[in-house]
């Protein structure tokens, strides 16, 4: 009997021993998609994460804490990211939740925060809703969000000298809240100019020649679209055939200007675009972007680098910060100081608005054009748009 | 007429019904787009519908075939640089190497399992098949360009139209003649149609159905890298892009009739007018008109257009 009562008390003590190890390391959790079609984003992000994390133990940790990852597997879809966050705050005991691609992943992250009271740092989805009629003591974003990325686009609206537009959406929260941001815009900037046609293919829709035939037929002289990623490149692909980026001019957001896609599209990248990105491996805002290219290039083997490390690299910094400023891990604590929280970054500095708690993130945008020595398509010239100063 | 255009665009919502009744030329880029959409599906679904008439097996994997066949097509034009008609040869007998596999491995061992279990089995595939193009191709999107000569646009007279859809409407209906020719003309064909009948009697009298199975499930396999590798000039080789068309397919062959050829042809093109004419109808509901279809089906004949009750095939 007294045998048995010595074996539970030494693996009740190793058990806590083990529990308070664990209780020493701040636990920064991270959700991107890491497999299936939203990996091509996601696992870039994974690599910012991570490097956002060996900062914060290179700079000695935080609090006198060792930071770790804990990292799942959005699958890009909402009910899968919010079952993970869950977890990861009741099992793993992660101190905050960092990422989320897509802004309907983005709007589910951030209700389990609400719940349970833990700090979300949206870093890539971009819903207005999220800072606004959704917005919560515990989520922040990082990220651009669709009334700046709307406004800018109605600024390049104005500059081309638009005068009829035909609007092309997923159809989505990000979709539907980038519409809405481009028609306010166009109010403040092109108050004349109307949208003669809207359209909302489905996410992952394939086929598009529907919607390109019907912007052909609308006579609008400029196309707003905010197609990210591989719907974008499908779009070009099928619509440079029937000659539409030589008769309209497209002012694409979602992040058309980066890297990933004018290197996937080579020769096949459309004329006549105006695109956007958070970071260009070959425009440095400031020095510390030449030091952060070179790390990240160096990580990944390559010269030209992805825009998507920058954005995860930004999210663990701003949390790092805040943590340091509150001189606690208290969920509380921390929001507190990120409501106002300034940052350097390596797209130049960023500052958390305390009443919406979103980052002034704005994006560099440009025509895509063929220039010598360039391995593909480059935004030039390059002007950074700023985010909005108020709503 | 303006008038009435203007009722039509103002109240209904819908400038694109409106283009579409004031300007034929719009209405026959249309009836095109339909087309070479319902065409494209047909060469993909058309293996999915063959593989469960004669097998029996509903394989979720074909999504994943479709994806191997447009990413082979990537490595054979852009990284060892042979011609894209090249590629869609190396896909189609690549995707019968690695079905060969498969069959031979896997599936030959759950013919006479429940649904569920079969459901089970292609559904891990999927899983299995994503991971394993990740690790091959990463998960970078990919650009396949248009093979040459076709990528500009062809003057029908009245209107311009791109030349590798038109040769997309031409290649369906070719690839549903040789399917239709070989099933309803060849000794192989016809076995194989009898197999979709009575495995039994047709085991009965001394034929090898264990053959006929593989090679039914190769040849459905080809059919779907085929697909993926005609597709990958306008649909970019990415991961999931498994996910995004094994749906459509699936609709296509319900609406034609589980297992029937004609079904599959003629269910691809309603699939396609539908969508076409839909989206243009009432742009913010494309998906509504083909699933209400499929509804449509599901209630009145759930066989499928083409298919056959059940009480029918005993």
């Amino acid at each position: 009997m007294r045998h048995r009562l010595l074996v539970s008390l030494v693996i009740a003590g190793t058990l806590l021993a083990i529990n308070n190890l664990h209780a020493e390391e701040i636990k920064i959790g991270m959700l991107y998609p890491i497999t299936g079609g939203g990996a091509i984003y996601g696992s870039p992000a994974q690599i910012g994460h991570r490097m956002g994390v060996e900062e914060i133990n290179l700079d000695g940790g935080l609090l006198g804490l060792q930071a770790i990852s804990v990292e799942r597997d959005t699958k890009l879809n909402p009910a899968t990211a919010a079952a993970a966050a869950k977890e990861m705050i009741t099992k793993d005991g992660v101190h905050v939740l960092i990422g989320g691609l897509s802004s309907s992943v983005g709007l589910a992250v951030s209700e389990v925060a609400r719940q349970e009271k833990v700090i979300y740092i949206a870093t890539i989805a971009k819903t207005i809703q999220m800072t606004t009629n959704k917005r919560h003591n515990y989520v922040f974003r990082t990220a651009s969000h669709t009334d700046f990325e709307g406004d800018a686009m109605a600024q390049i609206a104005e500059k081309l000298n638009a005068k009829s537009i035909c609007d092309i959406q997923l159809d989505y929260a990000y979709g539907h809240d980038l519409a809405a941001g481009i028609e306010k815009g166009l109010a403040r900037h092109l108050p004349d100019t109307k949208i003669v046609l809207s359209l909302r293919p489905k996410l992952r829709a394939t086929d598009y020649n529907v919607f390109i035939t019907q912007i052909m037929g609308a006579g609008c002289d400029v196309v707003t679209g905010g197609l990210w990623g591989p719907h974008f490149v499908d779009f070009a692909k099928q619509a440079t055939p029937f000659g539409l980026f030589q008769q309209i001019k497209f002012i694409a957001g979602g992040e058309i200007g980066s890297h990933e896609i004018a290197s996937t599209m080579g020769r096949d990248y459309p004329d006549n675009v105006w695109a956007n990105s958070y970071e260009l491996w070959y425009h440095h805002p400031n020095e510390e972007h030449k030091k952060f290219h070179s790390k990240l290039s160096a990580q990944l083997g390559t010269h030209e680098t992805t825009m998507w490390p920058v954005l995860a690299v930004i999210g663990v910094r701003m949390y790092a910060a805040a943590v340091k400023q509150a001189g606690s891990l208290d969920p509380d604590l921390v929001a507190e100081a990120l409501r106002g929280m300034s940052i350097d970054t390596p797209v130049g500095p960023r500052t958390i608005d305390p009443t919406t708690h979103q980052t002034d993130t704005g994006q560099f945008w440009g025509p895509m054009v063929k220039k010598e020595g360039a391995p593909y398509r480059v935004m030039d010239p390059i002007t950074y748009i700023p985010a909005l100063l108020s709503e | 007429m303006e008038p009435f255009l203007e009722f039509i665009r103002e109240n209904l919502g819908s400038p694109g019904l409106a283009i579409l009744i004031s300007n034929p030329q719009f209405a026959f880029i249309q009836l095109l787009n339909s087309i070479s959409m319902g065409m494209n599906y047909f060469i993909i679904a058309a293996g999915l519908s063959l593989i469960f008439g004669v097998l029996k097996v509903i394989n979720f994997a074909h999504g994943a075939f479709y994806m191997f066949g447009a990413y082979i097509t990537y490595s054979v034009t852009e990284l060892m640089g042979l011609s894209f008609f090249w590629a869609v040869l190396a896909a189609a007998i690549g995707l019968m190497l690695m079905a060969l596999i498969i069959e031979r491995c896997l599936f030959q061992f759950i013919y006479d399992k429940e649904h569920l279990m079969q459901l089970l089995l292609t559904f891990a595939l999927v899983l299995i098949l994503g991971d394993l193009a990740k690790i091959i191709w990463g998960t970078d999107q990919y650009s396949v360009a248009y093979p040459a000569g076709l990528a500009g646009a062809t003057n029908l007279g009245i209107t311009f139209y791109p030349s590798y859809r038109l040769m997309l409407c031409v290649l369906g209906p070719a690839i549903f003649i040789a399917l239709w020719l070989f099933i309803e003309r060849t000794r192989w064909g016809r076995i194989t149609k009898a197999a979709t009948q009575d495995r039994d009697m047709l085991s009965a009298l001394g034929i090898n159905v264990p053959v006929i199975y593989t090679i039914v499930f190769l040849i459905g396999s080809a059919l779907a890298g085929m697909g993926g590798a005609l597709a990958s000039p306008f649909n970019s080789p990415a991961p999931g892009m498994d996910a995004n068309i094994i749906v459509e397919c699936f609709v296509i062959v319900i609406i034609g009739g589980l297992g029937s050829l004609w079904g599959t042809f003629v269910g691809a093109l309603i699939f396609g007018l539908v969508f076409n004419f839909g989206s243009v109808i009432v742009p913010n509901a494309q998906d509504v008109f083909a699933f209400l279809l499929l509804l449509i089906v599901l209630l009145i004949r759930p066989w499928g257009l083409y298919g056959r009750a059940e009480s029918e095939g005993q």
